[in-house]
């Protein structure tokens, strides 16, 4: 048997609807947007949309729509999924408590039905009568709303148009009327049908228009009193009523089409369009009233502005529209009445989406075994790449530049009894400078008795209302109240301080070997005690272990020369305890620190790497040695408390925050580029906050209270398809897309983007003959016409920058990229299969294979083979170029003459779309032939088919997750993973490749890649998780499978059935419904996965309901079984949880 | 009419959503999510919606026949009705069976 586990990482962030209305209360005015599987519904208030919850459907949602029955004052929500699962929600809200109730549900789909070619649509009447959809080609479905009965009678209505377009109830008749755009030979035509719901048929056609523009697409019904209809097609507007025509063209369509709308009154004068431009218009009816009531005389058009390619708009309030976006990120933006850069659109807020996923990489640039994404994500001019990497976020609120900080302490000066801080002292070389916070505002103050030309290397408050400064001459005492030197105790002769450490009673400074201990008493520094130690002291501390304590009774001391810890006792200064660490780097910082009950003793060195160790209280004995890689230069460590736990933040090239959780401690990465130094601040403007210095700045924050996913955005103009990462060049390459157009002059771009201001621009000169007609295609075109450009670009792996873009001339088209080491050749390469993409053809005949070597910021093209297909994907394998070329997959090898050379050939797929390989095995993923495992035998140059799955599977990517386990993702949303069986007894049984595993996921895998999000090496797992491959979506999800031992499944199966009968489903869907395996008619149960979002929800449920969920569960801990309890299962989960 | 006049007077719902939203920092990007709505309680839906499983086709022959019926009863029946009625335009036809329909409902009940 074969058990994984998927979770998401990133949940899905591609709009597919949005809609306003009044859900929550008559009052509320709430943005509802559906995301996959998942409705957010948010409030509009004053300070801008407040995301209020969102709402899991066990579904993917096709369509989304809102209506108000006749006696409420309140809308209700309708939800269509692509199962044909149909619901109606209503919001209600008590005491900012929202429930979601479903008001009706059930299934309407058809079992012999084919499904219509249009997609399925669905519409409401104004009067919410019916409910009408368009599912299968020739029939209409309704669901008729009768308040009373228990049931909700839907019936397929017979309707002779059979390519429908799209569909609308009419305002305004005395039947529910439906309009539809239908096509038939003779072209696109609108027809309007009065449905008789009491006969359940349609009655009559009231009016219809035929031949419309032939490529009208969408209907917008315009409200009583006007009434009507309006047509949008490609290039021209018509309205319509069945007696009054009008009709416009605005030259500005042409560019694009429309493919949203959002009314914006509810008289229905103005219409907002989208196009897939990401052009912003403004439709305008002009009415005039006649005897007959209003009609309208003229249609205006305006465009406004550019948002990002729309997928749903909807109007707001005060002028605020949200765009909901699925090839670049959703927006909120303002109209406005005055043009900003001819703009009329503001935007005010970006909402990430990462959808669609095309590619990634996952590539661990800091060397901490923990991996980032960056995705390929968006399309057109919304096309970006995404670096993804979890971490703590610092929220910045305030930012003050000052170059060259050494130090900084945050202080109270004469607010003793004040629970805030107002002081903040910064150290420089040779000066220190004291910033006093008042309000938000920060001013440079003086305290009299600080020595404030020498570079203070500690300050604190103290006992007695004292404030302590440290300085290379000496350590002063400076009383709060009147900033007044009390003491000052300095060592003998010249000797300056090297290091120091002060808790708020007592201080330890060090001068080379020698250290001294000195008591702070009221305006008196006492020398308790001093020591010589065999060696110059590199770094001190005296933090006491126990926190309600103010005085220490160890000493923790990282000497130079034998590169050791040592810990002393006092007051002697005895030493009680040498660790010896291993390696040449000085310790840099060393910290005592104690979380949840367990006294750490932390030790970071010079090169950014990290000691940690149990600490035993009395003894100062060191156990449990362990090492992690933090940076790459010299770390300070420094303590602070949010959120009432201690936590110690690591100030380095790469800073990261250290803290416990389940007895384990976390490393997490905090999105800043450097923190040199940093202090906690508790002031009155910033509490709670953390002051960090950077090379050039000081920010002053606060920090998130758990790591989560953090996004980057390179915005790059055009859509990247596919990336590769190489780090002998350190850089990226990606395959772009952009569009063109033919000009009088040659074709010129639509717009500036990343490969139009590269920093070198290089063309592809070698221009293969195109197969057939000999003519250029740009010679011939039409001006004005686009084409498809595409572009390698070599992207820097730390700016970002784009160094170099390759161009191919149209129609030569990027369709796989790879970085390799090839042969004996000591240079990496990246290796780009192109293909001659000819509209004509049904698949391309000619493409090529080219080489380039990216060295001294130029790109070469070293090597070309020329190939009869498509080369769609590419793999290093042992050192040569395998590639799925057409129905082929094609092994070349690497000669000393620098060319590919075919070496094996293998014919056996309809078209080899994936491909990857381990050790010999290959495994292909085919357009429709499901998954073939395949071996080179090196010695006889031959491929061998060793296993293939015999059911037919469109497939979207594989992956191997070990020899014999491979993971497969389709075209319908679901995973499965199909065994090698090497044991089996016959031949033909180990041909096969069973399916041992399956899921639904309800989202489309584009791209497996092995790796992980979170550090490898650190925190002891209590989980036993096995490899872990991360994916990414179509809808700009991404997620993680990794594979699980039985016993693990069987227990987390358990807890899986248990919270599926605990978390009631929002439209009733059942759970293992939704997960059900199903390409087209084919249902098989889901098994073998499990679902690791609902497992993690156990983790938000109340106490009791945990309790019952964990009722009867047994689980295996140290080899011993027994009934799990709640915290058991919370730990589990959490350990699961933090995969992510 | 310019693109001004068009984009003035915009509905307003309530004048102070969005008052305090400013873009004076620039267009803020946003990954916040709402919190994921968990309902242990199970209530009942009022309304079940039921897919009429009868084939389209099969109902559509059975109106046409009833139609058709009813036709030779009314051309058996009434002999008053004339021609004139009979090649009179859909919607009166229709409007004609509305007007019998409620002889029929009695039946339908039974």
């Amino acid at each position: 048997m074969s058990h994984h586990y998927v979770v998401t990482a990133q949940k899905p962030t591609a709009v597919v609807a949005c809609l306003t209305g009044n859900f929550t209360s008559p009052t509320d005015l709430n943005l509802v947007i559906a995301r996959n599987n998942q409705v957010e519904i948010d409030l509009v208030t004053p300070e801008g949309l407040r995301p209020l919850k969102e709402i899991n459907i066990n579904g993917t949602i096709a369509v989304m729509r809102h209506f108000r029955p006749p006696d409420s004052n309140k809308d209700l929500l309708f939800i269509l999924t692509r199962r044909y699962n149909v619901m109606i929600l209503e919001a209600r809200m008590v005491n900012d408590v929202i429930t979601v109730v479903t008001k009706a549900n059930g299934n309407v789909s058809d079992s012999v039905g084919i499904p219509s070619e249009g997609g399925v649509i669905a519409a409401i009447d104004p009067k919410a009568r019916v409910i009408g959809m368009c599912l299968y080609q020739g029939l209409f479905t309704i669901i008729p709303m009768d308040k009373e009965a228990s049931e909700l009678k839907a019936t397929n209505l017979r309707m002779d148009e059979l390519n429908v377009y799209d569909v609308e109830f009419l305002h305004g008749c005395l039947n529910p009327t439906v309009i539809v755009i239908h096509k038939d030979n003779d072209g696109r035509h609108v027809k309007s049908h009065e449905i008789n719901l009491r006969e359940k048929e349609f009655m009559k056609i009231a009016w219809k228009q035929d031949n419309v523009e032939t490529e009208a697409t969408m209907l917008i019904t315009v409200p009583s009193p006007i009434g009507g209809v309006i047509v949008i097609g490609r290039e021209s507007i018509v309205y319509h009523d069945g007696s009054n025509y009008h009709a416009v063209a605005p030259l500005t369509f042409r560019q694009s089409t429309i493919n949203c709308y959002a009314r914006v009154d509810s008289k229905g004068f103005r219409y907002l369009l989208g196009n897939m431009d990401g052009q912003l218009y403004m439709l305008f009816l002009g009415t005039s009233e006649t005897s007959k009531g209003i009609t309208v005389k003229d249609i205006k058009v305006e465009q406004l502005g550019e948002i990002s390619i729309p997928e749903c708009i909807t109007y707001l309030d005060n002028g605020f529209l949200y765009i909901g976006a699925r090839h670049g990120d959703s927006q909120l933006v303002r109209l406005s009445s005055d043009a900003i850069d001819g703009s009329y659109v503001i935007p005010v807020e970006n909402f990430t989406n990462l959808a669609p996923i095309l590619d990634i990489a996952v590539v661990d640039l800091d060397r901490q075994g923990q991996g980032q994404i960056i995705t390929c994500s968006g399309s057109f001019k919304d096309g970006s790449l995404r670096i993804i990497r979890i971490g703590i976020g610092i929220q910045e609120h305030a930012c003050i530049d000052l170059p060259g900080i050494k130090g900084m302490w945050s202080l109270k000066v004469g607010i003793d009894d004040s629970p805030y801080e107002n002081t903040l002292v910064l150290a420089f070389v040779g000066h220190t400078r004291i910033l006093t916070l008042s309000g938000e505002e920060v001013e440079e103050t003086e305290i009299p008795g600080f020595a404030s030309d020498l570079q203070t290397f500690l300050c604190a408050n103290v006992e007695h209302d004292q404030i302590i400064q440290v300085t290379s001459d000496s350590v002063r005492l400076v009383k709060s109240a009147t900033k007044d030197l009390v003491a000052e105790w300095r060592p003998e002769g010249d000797r300056s301080i090297g290091v120091v450490s002060c808790n708020s009673t007592q201080i330890v400074v060090a001068s080379a070997r020698d250290i001294f201990y000195i008591v702070i008493e009221d305006g008196k520094l006492v020398e308790k005690s001093r020591k010589t130690l065999a060696y110059e002291v590199a770094c001190l501390d005296i933090t006491p272990l126990d926190e309600s304590q103010n005085k220490s009774d160890l000493v923790a001391v990282g000497l130079w020369t034998d590169i050791s810890a040592v810990i002393l006792s006092l007051p002697e200064l005895e030493t009680i305890y040498t660790e010896k660490l291993s390696g040449e780097i000085i310790p840099r910082s060393i910290l005592m620190t104690t979380f949840e009950g367990i006294h750490y003793l932390l030790c970071a060195l010079g090169d950014g790497s990290m000691y940690y160790f149990i600490m035993d209280q009395t003894t100062g004995q060191l156990t449990d040695k362990k090492k992690v890689t933090l940076g790459t230069q010299p770390t300070t460590l420094r303590t602070f408390r949010s959120f009432a736990t201690t936590n110690v933040f690591a100030c380095s090239d790469r800073p990261t925050v250290i803290y416990s959780s389940n007895h384990k401690l976390v490393f997490s990465n905090v999105n800043l580029k450097e923190v040199n130094h940093m202090c906690s601040l508790n002031a009155q403007a910033y509490p709670d906050s953390l002051a960090l210095a950077t090379k050039n700045s000081v920010i002053l924050g606060t920090i998130d209270e758990i790591q989560k996913l953090h996004i980057r955005t390179v915005p790059l103009g055009e859509g990247p398809r596919r990336i590769a990462y190489q780090e002998a060049s350190q850089t990226f390459a990606v395959s772009t897309l952009r569009i063109d157009v033919h000009g009088r002059g040659g074709t010129k771009p639509l717009r500036n983007s990343a490969s139009t201001q590269a920093q070198n621009i290089t063309y592809s000169s070698n221009i293969l003959p195109k197969p057939g007609t000999g003519t250029s295609t740009a010679t011939n075109a039409e001006v004005g016409q686009e084409i498809d450009v595409h572009n390698l670009l070599v992207i820097d792996q730390n700016t970002f920058e784009v160094l170099h873009a390759h161009q191919f001339v149209a129609p030569e088209t990027i369709s796989s990229l790879m970085s390799a080491k090839l042969g004996d050749d000591p240079n990496t390469y990246y290796v780009v299969a192109t293909s001659l993409v000819i509209p004509d053809e049904p698949e391309p005949k000619v493409g090529r294979i080219i080489i380039f070597h990216y060295h001294d910021n130029k790109l070469t093209q070293v090597a070309e083979t020329k190939v009869d297909g498509t080369c769609y994907a590419l793999v290093e394998f042992n050192g040569k170029v395998l590639a799925g070329i057409g129905s082929f997959v094609r092994l070349y090898e690497w000669t000393n003459e620098k060319e590919l050379r075919m070496e094996c050939n293998i014919q056996n797929m309809i078209a080899a779309l994936f491909l990857k390989a381990k050790g010999d095995f290959i495994l292909v993923g085919d357009l429709m032939r499901s998954i073939t495992l395949l071996q080179h035998k090196q010695m006889e140059g031959i491929f061998v088919e060793i296993a293939r799955d015999c059911e037919p599977k469109w497939m979207r990517a594989v992956e191997i997750l070990d020899d014999d386990t491979f993971l497969g993702s389709e075209t319908n949303g679901n995973l499965f993973v199909c065994q090698k069986d090497s044991a089996a007894t016959t031949d033909e049984e180990r041909q096969l490749l069973p399916e041992l595993a399956r899921f639904h996921l309800g989202d489309t895998v584009n791209v497996f890649r092995h790796g992980s999000l979170v550090m490898q090496n650190v925190g002891e797992r209590t989980t036993p998780i096995n490899g872990c491959v991360l994916y990414g979506t179509c809808n700009g999800a991404i997620g993680i499978v990794t594979q699980i031992p039985q016993d693990f499944y069987d227990f987390l199966h358990g807890l899986e059935e248990r919270l599926k009968k605990i978390i009631k489903s929002v439209g009733k869907i059942e759970h293992t419904y939704y997960r059900n395996f199903q390409i087209n008619t084919k249902v098989e149960p889901s098994e073998g996965f499990i679902d690791g979002d609902l497992i993690e929800s156990f983790l938000d449920l109340g106490r009791d309901k945990m309790r019952d969920a964990v009722q009867g569960l047994e689980i295996t801990l140290n080899g011993e079984r027994k009934s799990a309890d709640v915290e058991d299962v919370i730990k589990i989960v959490e350990d699961l949880t933090r995969m992510h | 009419m310019s693109v001004s006049d068009f984009i003035k007077g915009l509905p307003i719902h309530d004048s102070n959503n969005f008052a305090h939203l400013s873009n004076e920092h620039g267009i803020r990007t946003s990954q916040k999510r709402a919190s994921v709505y968990l309902p242990t309680e199970d209530v009942a839906s009022e309304q079940l919606i039921v897919m009429d499983k009868r084939c389209v086709l099969l109902r559509y022959l059975t109106q046409q026949w009833d139609k058709k019926t009813l036709q030779r009863k009314r051309e058996h029946g009434g002999e008053g009705n004339g021609n004139g009625n009979g090649h009179g335009s859909s919607s009166t036809t229709n409007g004609n069976n509305s007007k019998k329909r409620p002889r029929l409902e009695p039946n339908d009940l039974n």
